[in-house]
């Protein structure tokens, strides 16, 4: 009987301790952050395009010989913000003292998000826009007016294409 | 494990302040070097084949016209500074087989812009000149000397245009 109640005694001991030892253990927290800024990345399938010699009446408007421009913009943005990809011409086209103005380049465009447009020297035109984060592909085809009227020659232009994401 | 809350507190503060807000603008560009190829060209279109003189009294009709003008369409591609340029020249005199008609007999009236007058030759004579390239359109109106002296018959010269873009 005795050993018992030294037994309960002992129970009760252990009891009572335990919620103490449990208030003595240290509840902490950690803040993880991931930073996603905005970053864009721009691919052009090639860094040249060549318009070829043709009859005005039989080909008014040329394409490049080398096909379509494939386009890969890779871009990161705030939710809802636009994204951009322009083109502007650093100059029009010239051959030695002669010009022809860069509105001679026109375009046509596939795939979401892709427009047609009018090249200029003055400002960028829009190729592309979309909205939020995202990898776009597209493809542009570039094409020159040919008239009767330019004189002859090798004329050249360096179109600047650029990726905005604000 | 205060030591480890501490840590993870100082590690999160040094992302926070070491990362790019994310609101900063990210642009990417691109650039294409395009080239046109323009050589020059010639394109000579006649109205018709062939021209007519119908039949006449020389007293009252010294000059002969021919039945229709003939239309001359001239596309032509050359360097800025160079003269496009169109010329006439007989094969040889009106000839009906048996008796000739000197080809200094033929004249021809011209309208149209950088078209003009002239005589006919067994050498180049200018119908039409102009600098630089583009379209022009003229018509050519041939007129014969009728004289009683002519044998009567049929002639026939054959006439080549040439048309020169440099």
């Amino acid at each position: 009987m005795i050993g018992s109640r030294r037994l309960l005694a002992a129970v009760l001991v252990w009891t009572a301790a335990a919620p103490a030892a449990r208030a003595a253990a240290q509840a902490s927290t950690a803040t993880l952050s991931a930073n996603v800024g905005t970053i864009a990345k721009l691919n052009l399938s090639t860094a040249t395009a060549s318009f070829p010699d043709a009859d005005p009446d039989a080909v008014p408007q040329i394409p490049t010989s080398s096909g379509p421009i494939l386009i890969t913009a890779k871009s990161r943005a705030n939710p809802g913000i636009l994204v951009v990809l322009t083109l502007q011409a650093a100059d029009d086209l010239r051959s030695g003292v002669n010009i022809i103005p860069a509105s001679n380049i026109t375009w046509t465009a596939t795939g979401a998000g892709f427009v047609g447009g009018t090249l200029s020297k003055v400002a960028p035109v829009t190729v592309a826009t979309w909205t939020g984060s995202g990898v776009r592909t597209g493809s542009q085809q570039l094409y020159f007016r040919n008239l009767w009227t330019h004189p002859t020659g090798t004329y050249t232009v360096s179109l600047l294409y650029t990726l905005s994401a604000p | 494990m205060k030591k480890a809350v501490w840590c993870g507190a100082i590690a999160a503060a040094a992302i926070a302040l070491c990362s790019t807000p994310a609101f900063a603008q990210a642009t990417a560009t691109g650039s294409v070097t395009v080239t046109a190829n323009v050589n020059a060209k010639a394109k000579l279109t006649l109205g018709a084949a062939s021209v007519t003189f119908n039949d006449a009294d020389p007293d009252v009709t010294p000059l002969l016209t021919a039945t229709s003008a003939l239309s001359v369409d001239v596309k032509a591609r050359t360097a800025a500074a160079s003269t496009v340029t169109l010329t006439v020249q007989a094969g040889g005199d009106l000839d009906n087989g048996s008796a000739t008609i000197g080809i200094n007999n033929l004249t021809w009236a011209a309208t149209g812009t950088n078209f003009v007058a002239g005589t006919m030759a067994t050498t180049a004579s200018t119908l039409a000149s102009y600098a630089g390239g583009g379209n022009f359109s003229g018509l050519q109106t041939y007129r014969l000397v009728n004289s009683w002296n002519y044998a009567t018959g049929t002639y026939t010269a054959t006439i080549t245009y040439t048309l020169t873009a440099p």
